[in-house]
C-alpha cells in the first residue's frame, strides 16, 4: 500500500508539479483532507467515499480522481479504479505514473501482453523502481523467461531487501534448470523472510519497550532494529520513538533513513515532526518541507509546517500553509482558532 | 503486502488490531470474462437423503465455535471395503466439548448397488466418537482387503479389515500409540522405500488443548471484522509430521528421524498426499500447511527425505508469500503426461494451481488460468477430475465458513457457502460455472472433506461431501452426451496390492493425461482408487502404467467405456462393462 501510495505522489507530481497544490474550492480540500487522513488510518473504502464526494463538487479535479483511483487500486477495486485511470488518461494523454498503475491493472487481470506494453517503457523511472519486478513477473507469466530473468536481476539491484524479488528470479533460475543460482535466490528469500521476521519481532518489542520500560533500557531493546543500510528498518525505528515521545533517539535513524530514501514521506515528516517536538525549529523547517512537498495533502505535516514557520517568526510564509491546512480539515478546531489569531496578528502588522 | 506495509503497520500497532490468525491476501475476484458459451455435460443433483445418508456429522457447536479444533471438520471416502465392485462410502465425526452427543459416530455405510447405502457401521466394529480429522484407506498388510487409518485429535486409530465385514482396532498392536494428546490431520499410506508394504506418514495441525488454547473472546487481537472470533494458528504453536515403517509383520516403527521427516520445520499442516510427483519412480509427500509454506518431502531413495516446497515451487504463491493451505487436488490438467496440483485456502484468497514444468518443478498458474475470479469462500476438499468427461480434467473444490457466529452481525459474511466448480477450456484456461451443472453446486453448506469417485457405476464420477453439522451431500453426476470414459483399477503383485502410488499415463485423441493412485487426497479425504479417464470422442487409449515397485508396463487400445483390471506383471486381468444404472432416485 505504502509502495501505491508513493507512486501516487509521483503520479500527482508529474501530473501538476510540486507547486500546483491548491485545490478548487473549500469543500473539495475538505474531503480529499478527511479521505487522505481515512487512508493513513486504512480506512480505504470510507475514503474512497470522501474522494466521491469531492469529485461530485469538481469532477474536473485531475488530483482528486487520481488520489481516488489510487485509493481505489489500494482496495483492489481494480474495475473501478481502472475506470478512473482511464478517465485521467484521456485527460492528460499517457503519463508514466498512470500507465504504471493501469499496467499494474493489466497485470492483476493476467493480461500479461498488456501490462508488458505499459510497463517496460517505465523501468528506467528511478521514481518507480518497483517496476522491473512486476515486469519480471510479467514475463514469467508468458513464458519469457530470458526477458522475466533480465527483469527480475534488476528488480534485486533495486531492492534487495525484497523477498518476493528473490523468490521469482529463484523459480525462474529453476525453471530454467540454473540450480546453483536458484538455490542462491531461495537462501538470499529466506534471509529477506528471516530478517524481516525479526524486524517484526523487534518492532513488536520496541514498541512494548518503550510503553513499559524507562528509556535507556527501552534504548538497549528498540536498537536491534536499526540497521544503516536498510531504510525500512531505519524508518520503523524513528517512527516507533517519535510516535513513543522519544524524539531524540528518533532523529538520528531517520537522518539516515533520508540519506537513503529520500522519497520517504514518512521519514521527513517524522524527522520534521522530532525536531519541531524539541524545539530545533530551524533544523525541522526543511523536513518538513520536503513532506510538504512530497504529501502536500497530509493535514498533520501542513500544521507542523505552519507552526514551525510561525515558531521562527515567518507568519507570512504561515499563513498560507495553514490556509491549506484548514481548508483540508474546516473541522479541527485549533487549526481553525490559529488561524484567525494569525489573520489577526498579519492584519495587525499591517 | 508490501515489506513496507508490514513495518508501518508495526509501526502504527495497526496490525495488532485485528487477526484472524489465518493467511489470506485478501483478494477480491478478478473480473469474470464472457461466458464460453460452451455446453457442459455434466449435471449433479444431491441424492444423499434419498440414497440413505441422513445422520448429520457432528462437528463441535452449530452457532458459535470456541476453539480452532471444532472448526476444521473431517474427511471422507469412497471405498470397497467388501470388495464387491461397488463403492462404500466412510464418513468421519467429530463430537463436542460437553460431551459425547448422541448417535454420532464415524460412519461405514455399504453400497446397495441400486444408488441407495445401508449402515453398517455397528456390525461392522467401527463405531468411535471423538474428534477424528483425517483418514486413509490402503491394504497395509497385502491380504486383500482395504484397511482404515484415522488421524484424530487424541490418539489416532488403525483399523485391520478382517475381510468378513467387520474391523478390529489394532492400533496397540501395530505400534501406533503416542504419547499424549496430539492432533493428527493429513495421514497418507505410502510405500516411500518401495519393498511392496505400505508405510504410513502423519502430520499434525497444531498442539491444542481445550484448557491451554485462549476460547472465543479471551484474546482480543482473534477477531474477524471486529467480532471475537476462536483464534487460528498463527496465533498457537506448530508441529512437526510423523513417518511410520511397515515392518511386515503387522505392527510399524517410528522412523521420522531416521528418515529426515522431522527435519523439517514445525507447520500447521493439514492434508498429506503421496505420489511420484517428480516422475522419478519415488514417492514423494505433499503437505498443504495452513499459513506457512506448504511442505514438499522429497524421496532421497535412501529410506530419507528432504524438505523442499521452496526450491519445487510448491510451498507458496508466485508472490512468494505462504498461503492457508487446506485441500489438495491432483491431476494433469493441461494433459501433458505429468501430474499437477490444486491447493485450497483462506477466504480473500485464490485457490492455488500449480503446474508440473517437470525439470524446473512446479509453476503456479493459478491467475493465468482464470482461477482469480473466485475468492470468495475458504476452500476445502478439492480435486482435479474430469466431470464431463470431454477428456480434460476440471476442478472442484467444497467451500465453508468457520466463523457461524459472524453471520449475525454482518449478514455479507456467509457461514453456508456453494461449491464451487471450473470446467477446463482446454487452453490452460478454466471458466466458473454456477448454474449450468446442476442445483447441488449452488447449494450452500460449511463443506469440509469431499471424495470423488462413481459410486453407482455409472461411468462419471461422483462426488461425497462432508458438511459441517449436516447431513453429507452425495452428488450424483449424470452425463449427458456421447463422450467417452475408461477407469483402470490397478493391483499390486510385487508394489503394495492396493497399487498406491502408482502413476497411470493414458494416452487418447491426442492427449496424455498422467493420474496417480492416492491414498489421501482432497481434505483429509480419500477417492475411488479406480483412475477414471474422460476420453471425449476417443473411443480407446494406451495406458503406460508405473507401478510403486519400479515395473513400468504399457497396454495399447485399451477399448472406451470400460473398467479394467490390471495386475502387476500381468496386464490387464479384466475388462467389464458397467450395466446402465439400474434405478435412478
Amino acid at each position: 500500500m505504502r509502495a501505491a501510495l508513493a507512486a501516487c505522489i509521483v503520479l500527482l507530481l508529474e501530473t501538476h508539479g510540486p507547486a500546483a497544490q491548491q485545490l478548487a474550492s473549500k469543500d473539495v480540500a475538505a474531503h480529499v483532507g478527511k479521505a487522505v487522513r481515512l487512508m493513513e488510518e486504512h480506512a480505504f473504502s470510507e475514503a474512497a467515499a470522501e474522494f466521491e464526494r469531492a469529485l461530485a463538487i469538481d469532477p474536473n479535479n485531475d488530483e482528486v480522481r487520481i488520489q481516488y483511483a489510487t485509493c481505489l487500486f489500494a482496495q483492489e477495486r481494480d474495475g473501478e479504479a481502472r475506470k478512473q485511470f482511464e478517465i485521467e488518461r484521456q485527460r492528460l494523454g499517457d503519463r508514466p505514473g498512470l500507465n504504471y498503475y493501469l499496467g499494474r491493472l493489466d497485470l492483476r487481470a493476467s493480461d500479461f501482453t498488456a501490462a508488458i506494453k505499459k510497463l517496460a517503457p517505465l523501468e528506467p523511472d528511478r521514481a518507480l523502481s518497483d517496476v522491473s519486478l512486476y515486469l519480471g513477473a510479467a514475463y514469467m507469466s508468458i513464458g519469457q523467461q530470458a526477458r522475466a530473468l533480465e527483469c527480475l536481476e534488476r528488480a534485486a539491484r533495486n531492492d534487495p531487501h525484497n523477498p518476493e524479488v528473490h523468490y521469482r528470479l529463484g523459480r525462474v533460475y529453476s525453471l530454467a534448470g540454473r540450480t546453483d543460482d536458484a538455490d542462491r535466490e531461495y537462501k538470499l528469500y529466506r534471509e529477506c523472510q528471516e530478517i524481516q521476521r525479526v524486524a517484526n519481532q523487534d518492532g513488536h518489542e520496541c514498541r512494548h519497550a518503550l510503553r513499559t520500560q524507562p528509556i535507556a533500557q527501552a534504548r538497549i531493546v528498540c536498537q536491534r532494529i536499526a540497521d544503516p543500510n536498510d531504510s525500512y528498518r531505519l524508518i520503523l525505528l524513528g517512527e516507533l520513538y517519535s510516535q513513543n515521545g522519544a524524539f531524540s533517539d528518533a532523529i538520528e535513524p531517520l537522518r539516515q533513513a533520508v540519506k537513503l530514501d529520500p522519497e520517504s514521506f514518512e521519514a521527513w515528516h517524522s524527522l520534521g515532526l522530532s525536531l519541531f517536538s524539541l524545539k530545533r525549529y530551524q533544523e525541522a523547517l526543511p523536513p518538513l518541507e520536503k513532506a510538504a512537498s512530497l504529501n502536500p495533502q497530509f493535514f498533520k505535516t501542513l500544521t507542523l509546517l505552519a507552526s514551525t514557520l510561525h515558531a521562527l517568526g515567518d507568519d507570512d510564509a504561515a499563513l498560507p500553509v495553514l490556509e491549506r491546512a484548514h481548508k483540508l480539515n474546516p473541522d479541527d478546531a485549533q487549526v481553525t482558532a490559529r488561524l484567525a489569531q494569525l489573520q489577526g496578528t498579519l492584519q495587525g502588522k499591517r | 503486502m508490501t515489506r513496507r506495509d508490514m513495518l508501518w503497520l508495526l509501526a502504527s500497532g495497526a496490525r495488532a488490531q485485528q487477526s484472524t490468525g489465518m493467511a489470506s491476501r485478501g483478494l477480491g475476484p478478478q473480473p469474470r470474462g464472457k461466458p464460453s458459451g460452451l455446453p457442459f455435460h455434466a449435471r449433479f443433483t444431491d441424492i444423499a437423503a434419498k440414497a440413505g445418508l441422513r445422520e448429520p456429522v457432528i462437528y463441535g457447536p452449530e452457532r458459535r465455535v470456541d476453539y480452532v479444533l471444532e472448526s476444521m471438520g473431517c474427511g471422507v471416502a469412497f471405498f470397497d471395503y467388501d470388495n464387491d465392485g461397488w463403492l462404500d462410502v466412510f464418513i468421519l465425526s467429530g463430537t463436542r466439548r460437553e460431551g459425547p452427543v448422541a448417535g454420532a459416530t464415524n460412519r461405514l455405510y455399504r453400497n446397495n448397488r441400486d444408488g441407495t447405502f445401508t449402515d453398517v457401521t455397528q456390525e461392522a466394529g467401527l463405531t468411535r466418537q471423538d474428534w477424528a480429522c483425517g483418514v486413509t484407506i490402503g491394504d497395509y498388510n497385502n491380504d486383500g482387503f482395504e484397511d482404515i487409518f484415522i488421524s484424530q485429535w487424541g490418539q489416532n486409530v488403525l483399523y485391520r479389515n478382517n475381510g468378513d465385514g467387520t474391523f478390529t482396532d489394532v492400533t496397540r498392536e501395530a505400534g501406533l500409540l503416542h504419547e499424549g494428546r496430539r492432533w493428527g490431520t493429513g495421514c497418507t499410506w505410502v510405500d516411500y522405500n518401495r519393498d511392496g508394504l505400505l508405510d504410513l506418514f502423519v502430520a499434525h495441525y497444531l498442539v491444542f488443548g481445550f484448557q491451554s488454547v485462549p476460547a472465543t473472546g479471551q484474546n482480543p487481537n482473534c477477531n474477524f471484522r471486529g467480532v471475537p472470533v476462536y483464534c487460528g494458528p498463527l496465533s498457537l504453536q506448530p508441529e512437526r509430521c510423523l513417518l511410520y515403517r511397515n515392518n511386515g509383520d503387522g505392527t510399524f516403527t517410528n522412523v521420522t528421524q531416521s528418515a529426515g521427516i522431522d527435519r523439517a520445520a514445525p507447520t500447521f499442516g493439514l492434508t498429506a498426499m503421496a505420489a511420484d510427483y517428480l516422475g522419478t519412480g519415488w514417492p514423494d509427500i505433499y503437505v498443504a500447511s495452513d499459513s506457512m509454506p506448504s511442505l514438499l518431502f522429497r524421496n532421497q531413495r535412501d529410506g530419507s527425505f528432504t524438505e523442499q516446497g521452496l526450491e519445487l515451487g510448491l510451498a507458496l504463491n508466485e508472490d512468494g508469500t505462504e498461503q492457508a493451505g487446506m485441500g489438495l487436488g491432483l491431476g494433469d490438467f493441461d494433459t501433458d503426461g505429468a501430474l499437477d496440483l490444486l491447493k485450497t485456502h483462506f477466504s480473500g484468497d485464490t485457490a492455488g494451481l500449480y503446474r508440473n514444468a517437470h525439470r524446473g518443478g512446479f509453476e503456479d498458474v493459478t491467475l493465468r488460468s482464470g482461477l482469480g475470479v473466485e475468492t470468495r469462500y475458504v476452500g476445502w476438499g478439492a480435486g482435479i477430475q474430469d466431470f464431463d468427461n470431454d477428456g480434460l480434467p476440471d476442478l472442484f473444490w467444497a467451500t465453508g465458513g468457520v466463523y457461524p457466529e459472524v453471520e449475525k452481525s454482518h449478514p455479507d459474511y456467509q457461514y453456508k457457502t456453494p461449491r464451487v466448480l471450473f470446467r477446463n477450456l482446454g487452453n490452460g484456461r478454466f471458466e466458473e460455472l454456477t448454474s449450468v451443472a446442476g442445483p447441488a453446486i449452488a447449494e450452500g453448506h460449511s463443506s469440509r472433506g469431499v471424495a470423488f469417485g462413481d459410486f453407482d457405476n455409472d461411468g462419471d464420477m461422483d462426488i461425497l461431501i462432508m458438511n459441517v453439522n449436516e447431513p453429507p451431500s452425495l452428488l450424483r453426476n449424470d452425463v449427458s452426451g456421447s463422450a467417452h470414459w475408461l477407469k483402470v483399477r490397478l493391483f499390486g503383485t510385487k508394489s503394495n496390492r492396493s497399487a498406491i502410488g502408482t502413476t497411470v499415463i493414458a494416452t487418447y485423441g491426442g492427449r496424455r493425461q498422467a493420474q496417480a493412485v492416492t491414498a489421501q487426497s482432497s481434505y483429509l479425504s480419500v477417492n475411488d482408487r479406480r483412475l477414471h479417464y474422460g476420453l471425449g470422442a476417443a473411443q480407446s487409449a494406451d495406458l503406460e502404467i508405473w507401478w510403486p515397485s519400479g515395473l513400468r508396463e504399457s497396454v495399447k487400445g485399451v477399448s472406451a467405456d470400460r473398467l479394467v483390471t490390471i495386475c502387476e506383471g500381468a496386464g490387464v486381468t479384466k475388462v467389464e462393462s458397467f450395466e446402465a444404472p439400474r434405478q435412478r432416485q
